[in-house]
């Protein structure tokens, strides 16, 4: 087998026991791994109506085939199961050095039962498969659990070559906020699989192996890998603004174009982007580049900060922390984003999920609807200390916790103004105001795992006109471009590709590498066709779980009020003029079911 | 005589490791770190890409801390001999010493031209 290891190991954390099991190929041939893999094992065991906290629940980690080959940006693990906090199926994908790590260490796929009477750590190395006691972890932050582990191992250098996936306070006390965070990375997309970890008393595990992966064409693969090397050193956002800045480069790009949110989208206007643009990010952090698992782009900003009242070492914010922790809650102070963003990886904590409930609070209070006294919190618009105690004490305090860490969509509800928050299926929106990127606001109302912008990467072509330049303020074309970036992003996902090296490079480029890689003849249409397979068996658990046409929606605030300033000024989203074509195109009805015809041309 | 030779600088390594995987795919004809000849570790924020140097049966006797800046590293971290003490660049299956053979002239061995960040590069003295 081929850039696989086609093992899974099946854990069951309620009886202590683990087993070994091999993965069925034809699984493997309509799946492929990663994503796709993961969310057809998960809604095969799992019955969509489970409570996501309840031990029946299931968490799937899983490595794509091209993860660890050498592959450019293989390095892509999905963490699959269903959200605590929308109810949707989720899936996270996780950067770093994990997921390849997983596969050195013999598995393709962990699939989690049950749960632990008191805490524990699943430990896998060298072949070695153990569920440790892990009391003495139970309340660290991430950072803390990743060292201490490594401390207690008796190998020094065997430690140096662990990798862990960990939950941080926020997953332990169940806040539906919580993400999983590996390497010191924080997991992109995965709010509400943290609190699924944390139910599970699962602290973190631990991985580390000798196996070796096969390549069917190892000549042919090198060959390809190196030229993939050197077109995404010739392409300008791959080569320099990516390796620069990581994603926080958008900032300039999105304030020209009148995209940024503001105050909880209510407006779109800076003064000036150089607050919070790529200027002040080289200005306030010293940065450092690192790569994910054999990644030439090294998007991720490593950097340390040392204030008074808070040190640590950490990722500096991406564009999306900066949208959702910072100008989403009119914080404009980069320091402050940037410790925002620590707090969130140390605590655990999804920073869209958790930025976007404390600019619902805050707009919540600015409106006068709520107060100090019933949130037990000061949510000011523009104070980066209201936004540091938030993030703190929701992972930490029980009551604030239960309050505050429930999410926007509940905490609107609460107050009977489910209006103000600012999100699909009770997930908050990445920061990209729909009026002023069409297709982005069609991706966001019908993606399958709530609005997030990396499971389909329109941008690539909306803002930054990379392969071809569409105006993001019109929906021309715009069906046809988000139902391609989402199969796009689910193909990639589940060979184990990060998607960033889009930015250089055609879908059709990569294609040579998997083949060589993988030993299969697949032209670029057939791998899109599987990406859909996997987008509608997503659907399929969706509809199943309770979601249907009346969730591919947007808040109103969206459909209804115009942006009230900057470039956009006057813009909605057209929403209705692009739904039913991209429905049409999927081959679903209008009620958004995928027909029977077009689920058995998919072969579902 | 000009000796090319790869000069390494770790302000540059991005802890990426696609070097290694390009040595074990030159070398050992499949993905796998521990088969590589070049290994990269990494201390703090910094990573030291180390390429195997000569195999030596009996560990130091002597201790020596390196100071850089203002961190200080063991200077085991950043030693290129496989030693009792540290485990590296051996064989997992067959106890065999590993080194690197400065593969692939020309154009270049496998882990320069694989490593995108200029932290590999091969000069000539
Ligand atoms: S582009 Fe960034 S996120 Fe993607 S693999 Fe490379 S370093 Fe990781
Ligand atoms: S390929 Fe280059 S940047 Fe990546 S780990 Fe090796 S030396 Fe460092």
């Amino acid at each position: 087998m081929y850039g696989r290891t086609g093992r899974c190991l099946r854990v069951n954390l309620t009886k202590g026991k683990h087993l070994v099991e091999e993965i069925a190929p034809e699984l493997l041939d309509k799946f492929i791994g990663g994503r796709g893999l993961g969310v057809k094992v998960y809604s095969d065991e799992v019955d969509p109506q489970t409570d996501p906290l309840g031990s029946e629940n299931k968490l799937i980690f899983v490595s794509g085939p091209l993860v660890g080959t050498g592959a450019i940006s293989g390095a892509s693990c999905n963490v699959v199961t269903k959200s605590a906090l929308s109810g949707t199926i989720a899936c996270a994908k996780m950067r770093g050095h994990f997921g390849a790590e997983l596969k050195f260490a013999g598995f393709d796929m962990i699939v989690v039962e049950g749960r632990a009477e008191s805490p524990v750590i699943l430990s896998i190395l060298d072949d070695k498969i153990n569920i440790r006691p892990a009391l003495e972890y139970w309340g660290r932050s991430t950072s803390e659990t990743e060292v201490m582990y490594k401390e207690n191992l008796d190998d020094k250098w065997a430690a140096r070559e662990t990798h862990l996936v960990s939950v941080g306070p926020a997953g332990e006390r169940l806040v539906p906020l919580a993400n999983v965070i590996n390497d010191g990375f924080l997991s992109v997309g995965g709010a509400g699989i943290g609190a699924v970890m944390g139910s599970k008393n699962l602290k973190a595990i631990a991985v580390k192996g000798n196996h070796s992966l096969l390549i069917a064409d190892g000549d042919r693969f090198v060959r390809v890998v190196t030229n993939l090397i050197n077109k995404l050193n010739s392409a300008p956002f791959t080569s320099h603004s990516m390796s620069a800045w990581g994603s926080a480069f958008f900032i300039d790009l999105c304030y020209q174009k009148g995209m940024l949110p503001q105050k909880n989208f209510q407006s779109a206007a800076f003064v000036d982007s150089k607050d919070i643009g790529t200027e002040a990010l080289s200005n306030t952090f010293a940065l450092r580049s690192s790569g994910c698992f054999a990644c030439p782009i090294a998007c991720i900003k490593k950097t340390a900060v040392n204030y008074p009242f808070f040190k640590g070492k950490g990722m500096a914010p991406t564009y999306w922390a900066i949208g959702a922790l910072g100008l989403n809650c009119a914080v404009r102070d980069m320091a402050t984003i940037g410790i925002a963003h620590m707090i969130c990886a140390e605590m655990g904590l999804d920073p869209i999920a958790a930025g976007g409930t404390v600019a619902t609070a805050m707009e919540l209070v600015e409106k006068g609807i709520a107060d100090r006294d019933s949130l037990k919190l000061e949510f000011r618009f523009g104070q980066g200390e209201d936004l540091l105690q938030a993030l703190t004490l929701m992972a930490t305090k029980k009551g604030h916790a239960k309050r505050i860490g429930k999410g926007g969509q509940a905490l609107a509800e609460e107050y009977g103004q489910s209006k103000r928050f600012m999100g699909v299926k009770g997930l908050s929106m990445a920061a990209f105001d729909p009026r002023a990127i069409q297709g982005m606001g069609l991706h966001f109302a019908t993606c399958n795992y709530g609005p997030h912008h990396l499971y389909a990467y329109t941008f690539i072509e909306e803002v930054l006109g990379v392969h071809e330049e569409l105006d993001p303020l019109t929906t021309e074309g715009k069906p046809e471009l988000v139902k391609r970036y989402q199969d796009m992003a689910a193909i990639m996902d589940s060979l184990g590709l990060c998607n960033w090296p889009l930015m250089g490079l055609k879908f059709n480029n990569l294609v040579p590498m998997i083949n060589s890689c993988l030993g299969t003849e697949y032209r670029a249409d057939d791998l899109l066709r599987i990406g859909e397979r996997i987008w509608n068996q997503e659907r399929l658990y969706n509809m199943k779980a309770g979601f249907d046409h009346t969730h591919d929606t947007l808040p109103e605030r969206f459909l209804k009020e115009p942006i009230k300033d900057g470039p956009a000024q006057g813009q909605i989203s057209k929403l209705d003029e692009m739904l039913p074509r991209y429905y049409e195109l999927r081959g679903w009805s209008e009620k958004g079911e995928p027909r029977a015809e077009t689920l058995e041309a998919l072969d579902l | 005589m000009a000796m090319p030779r790869i000069k390494i600088d770790h302000n540059k390594c991005t802890g990426c490791r696609h070097c290694e995987l390009a040595c074990s795919l030159n070398h050992a004809a499949v993905a796998n770190p521990r088969r590589a000849r070049i290994r990269v570790f990494h201390e703090g924020n910094v990573f030291f890409p180390v390429i195997a140097g000569p195999f030596v049966d009996a560990a130091c006797t002597s201790k020596l801390d390196i100071k850089i800046g203002d961190q200080v590293y063991d200077m085991c971290l950043l030693c290129r001999a496989s030693c009792p003490q540290k485990p590296f660049f051996i064989e997992a299956e067959t106890g065999f010493p590993l080194k690197c053979d400065f593969c692939g002239i020309p154009p270049n061995p496998s882990c320069v031209r694989w490593c995108n960040s200029g932290a590999l590069e091969l000069i000539d003295d």
